[in-house]
């Protein structure tokens, strides 16, 4: 012990320990280093300086955006532009190619702009879609036994995620436009017509009393989801399984029909037909929307497909095995135990997929589908010339849906997220 | 009791069941009925595509010639690409000066390489004011006029190599602003923090099609009335200040990866905030950020494309104006866009790749 130890770090006596026991801390605090400005200047002390930087960068941003206003200002009445919203409900005066509402040109701008909102928000769920179910296919399909899935599956990620996603759109609108003519459209059982101006698809319209049939689809619908609820609560009470799928399944196709056949089929299809150079009735999809929704969940649909690879992959390999070792069938094992886990790595990144995929329906632009951006900051912007508003107005519409998006993945994360006990 | 001694008997070679090709196949293509099926199926589908497609593409395309009526076989006709090859890579720059952008493109190589290969005592010194500089080099060499060599407009510059020095000088410039929003981001201060959080958020945020747009036509109001400034310059500011924003987010995250000792080490030396953060940080946050940065550079190298909407002639820009070239009507749109996606796909590819094997590099050197 003598040999590492002096005997006075163990003494009694207080004032031999260490020579730094002579002071106390009050002392030691009087004796702080002064600093090399010679006294203890406010300007040493991190809270003031950080006031003085923000004083700086507040001045800077005043002058800056001084700058821009007064500038915009004086540009705006050297070129006569007018400032204010007074130029919504002037008439628009020009065509829509697609429209959700019913449209005229003497319709306002006000007008078009809803009809841009209404666009876009139809293209990007169309997107959302697709592109969530191809992602989820080739992400699930990265982790087949066989090759030739396998393989498939990189190189659908590989390719689309890595090329532009405009040259996409124009490689598709391109395909689009080479379809043959409306005399000689790409007839599928007389009721589905393909041709250069677009997709004609039936129509199914109601008669009287098909109001019977809509409400048994709900009363069936309410009726599955009902079963579910109940199905779960009795397996987590006494583990009994119960086949959800078919008897909701059945519930869903029989009800309806039962009712169809009641009521004595109260429906009838519109079918497209050729009148003149074109077809009538029906429903029309124009070849920019599909163009756009083709090349938009194609290419969303690789980067999901890549989130889900790496959400599934950080499911550990322990959870597998045990899902095994208690005998689930494969296909059970990927959709009760894996695809659950790797949920909560996937939505945050889901999340950021589709608010991409709203900015990216701005690419409508390169081949002319009326959205948002296309028909209201691109034909409307031409036409009144005041940008500072119209692009005000088009960003607050992206960022309002980027929120929405934004809110409804956050309460589906708080569903799937972890919790610990 | 006599102790028997255990003596392995020597080792068997695998069954044959269970090596080699066969063996491969079924594991891999015919393991199951299902498996079965499917295997058929993609087999028979690739047979019956992928014939026409090498044909159209290769043994029928059209190598030799330079004007149209030379495609006289049914397959691609790629004299198109090559009779346009100029333009597609160099814009309308001037014949004699094309030079310059080699030029440009080979610095760029040059420092690219530089920050790979330099000895770490040398790297931080030499490469970032060689990155730094490197644009307004590269400026002064295309557009010439301050340097004696025959002045350039803006307006010829394009291509591919249009694509690649936007891309490039973008994302360098984004650098030193990114640090900084991120920096901010998580500082104390409440005001600086509130700013950098609204410019991460407000360029994150909107389409980056938009920003171009408002670049062309709201940021000519933001300069006053004398001052013109260059339409490729405006496209740069715009460029720089939308990088910006996903590069903070990126160094964020960086940030978030460094251990909370390193600061509280720096601290214990006595070092102040600059020395803490460009000495010690700085170096660990790039270290760690660097697939991610290469994502950013692969996601604005494609975004460059979207400079076509307004007008400016990139890539396939230039693709889409030979296609309505009179002497080149007979329909080569599929050839064009196919080399387009084909050369960014290239780029694209090699960097995710890169960014990849980087990632799997700093995964190892990480595990404790």
């Amino acid at each position: 012990m003598a040999l590492f130890f002096p005997d006075n770090l163990y003494s009694d006596n207080p004032e031999e320990v260490f020579m730094f026991s002579n002071k106390t801390t009050e002392q030691m605090k009087l004796e702080t280093r002064p600093s090399s400005t010679g006294a203890k200047s406010f300007y040493n002390n991190p809270k003031y300086r950080g006031w003085i930087y923000q004083s700086f960068l507040l001045v800077f941003l005043i002058g800056f955006f001084y700058t821009i206003i007064s500038n915009t200002l004086d540009n705006m009445a050297a070129q006569g532009i007018k400032s204010g919203f007074s130029f919504l409900t002037t008439s628009a005066g020009f065509d829509v190619l697609m429209t959700l509402l019913p449209f005229e040109t003497t319709d306002s701008y006000l007008k078009i702009f809803y009809i841009g909102i209404l666009n876009t928000i139809l293209v990007s769920l169309v997107g959302i879609i697709f592109a969530t179910i191809l992602g989820f296919i080739f992400g699930i399909a990265y982790f087949s036994h066989n090759f030739l899935i396998k393989k498939i599956s990189i190189i659908y990620v590989e390719v689309f995620r890595n090329i532009p996603v405009i040259l996409q759109v124009i490689f598709w609108y391109t395909v689009f436009n080479s379809l043959p003519i409306a005399r000689e459209s790409i007839n599928i059982g007389d009721s589905v017509f393909l041709n250069v101006t677009g997709l004609y698809l039936p129509k199914l319209v109601g008669e009287s009393g098909s109001g019977f049939v809509y409400g048994a689809v709900v009363v069936a619908i309410l009726g599955a989801f009902l079963i579910k609820r109940w199905a779960t609560k009795r397996q987590e009470l006494t583990g009994e399984q119960f086949p959800i799928l078919w008897t909701s399944l059945a519930l869903l196709t029989c009800l309806p029909l039962l009712a169809l056949l009641l009521s004595g089929v109260p429906f009838h299809f519109d079918y497209p037909a050729l009148k003149g150079f074109n077809f009538k009735g029906g429903i029309t999809i124009i070849p920019e929307l599909i163009s756009l929704a083709i090349a938009l969940s194609i290419y969303t649909g690789a980067f999901i497909a890549e989130a889900v690879r790496a959400g599934i992959q950080s499911v550990p390999q322990g959870q597998t095995e045990a899902a095994r070792s208690i005998g689930l069938k494969e296909s059970k094992i990927m959709s009760l135990i894996i695809v659950p886990q790797s949920m909560r790595v996937i939505t945050p990144m889901l999340n950021s997929e589709y608010q991409s995929l709203v900015k990216n329906t701005t690419i409508a632009t390169a081949i002319g589908y009326p959205e948002l951006f296309t028909v209201f900051a691109g034909s409307a912007l031409n036409q009144v010339g005041q940008a500072v508003e119209i692009m005000f107005m088009t960003l607050a519409i992206y960022f309002a849906i980027n929120m929405v998006i934004s809110f409804v993945m956050n309460h589906f994360n708080k569903r799937t997220e972890l919790t610990t006990r | 009791m006599q102790v028997r001694e255990f003596k392995p008997l020597p080792d068997q070679p695998a069954p044959l069941s269970s090596t080699g090709v066969i063996a491969w196949l079924k594991n891999n293509l015919f393991s199951s009925v299902f498996n079965i099926i499917v295997t058929i199926i993609i087999v028979s589908a690739l047979v019956a595509v992928l014939p026409g497609v090498f044909d159209w593409l290769i043994f029928s395309a059209n190598w030799s010639g330079s004007t149209q009526a030379d495609c006289v076989k049914d397959g691609a006709c790629w004299i198109f690409i090559k009779a346009w090859s100029q333009q597609i890579f160099y814009g309308s720059y001037p014949d004699g000066e094309i030079w310059r952008v080699n030029l440009s493109l080979l610095l760029l190589t040059v420092v690219i390489a530089l920050s790979f290969t330099l000895p770490t005592r040398l790297r931080n010194k030499i490469a970032v004011p060689a990155f730094l500089f490197l644009p307004f080099i590269c400026l002064l060499f295309l557009d010439g006029s301050n340097i004696g060599l025959k002045p350039v407009s803006t307006d010829l510059w394009g291509g591919f190599s249009l694509n690649v020095l936007i891309a490039a000088a973008s994302i360098i410039i984004a650098f030193p602003f990114g640090f900084l929003w991120a920096l901010g981001r998580q500082s104390d201060m409440p005001f600086a923090r509130s700013v950098s959080v609204t410019c991460i958020e407000f360029f994150r945020g909107t389409p980056i099609l938009a920003l171009f747009f408002m670049g062309s036509v709201m940021l000519p109001l933001f300069f006053p009335a004398d001052v013109s400034v260059d339409k490729l310059l405006r496209v740069w500011i715009i460029l720089v200040l939308f990088m910006s924003a996903y590069m903070a987010e990126v160094f964020r995250s960086g940030f978030q990866a460094i251990p909370q000792g390193q600061y509280e080490a720096a601290d214990s030396i006595g070092l102040g905030y600059w020395q803490k953060t460009l000495l010690i940080v700085f170096p660990q946050v790039i270290k760690i950020s660097m697939p991610n940065i290469l994502a950013t550079f692969v996601m604005v190298f494609k975004n460059t494309v979207f400079l076509l909407v307004i007008a400016v002639p990139e890539m396939l820009q230039v693709i889409m104006t030979a296609l309505s070239n009179s002497n080149w009507l007979g329909g080569h749109a599929v050839e064009g866009y196919l080399f387009v996606g084909f050369i960014f796909w290239i780029c694209c590819f090699s960097m995710s790749l890169l960014a990849t094997s980087i990632e799997k590099k700093l995964d190892t050197s990480h595990k404790n």
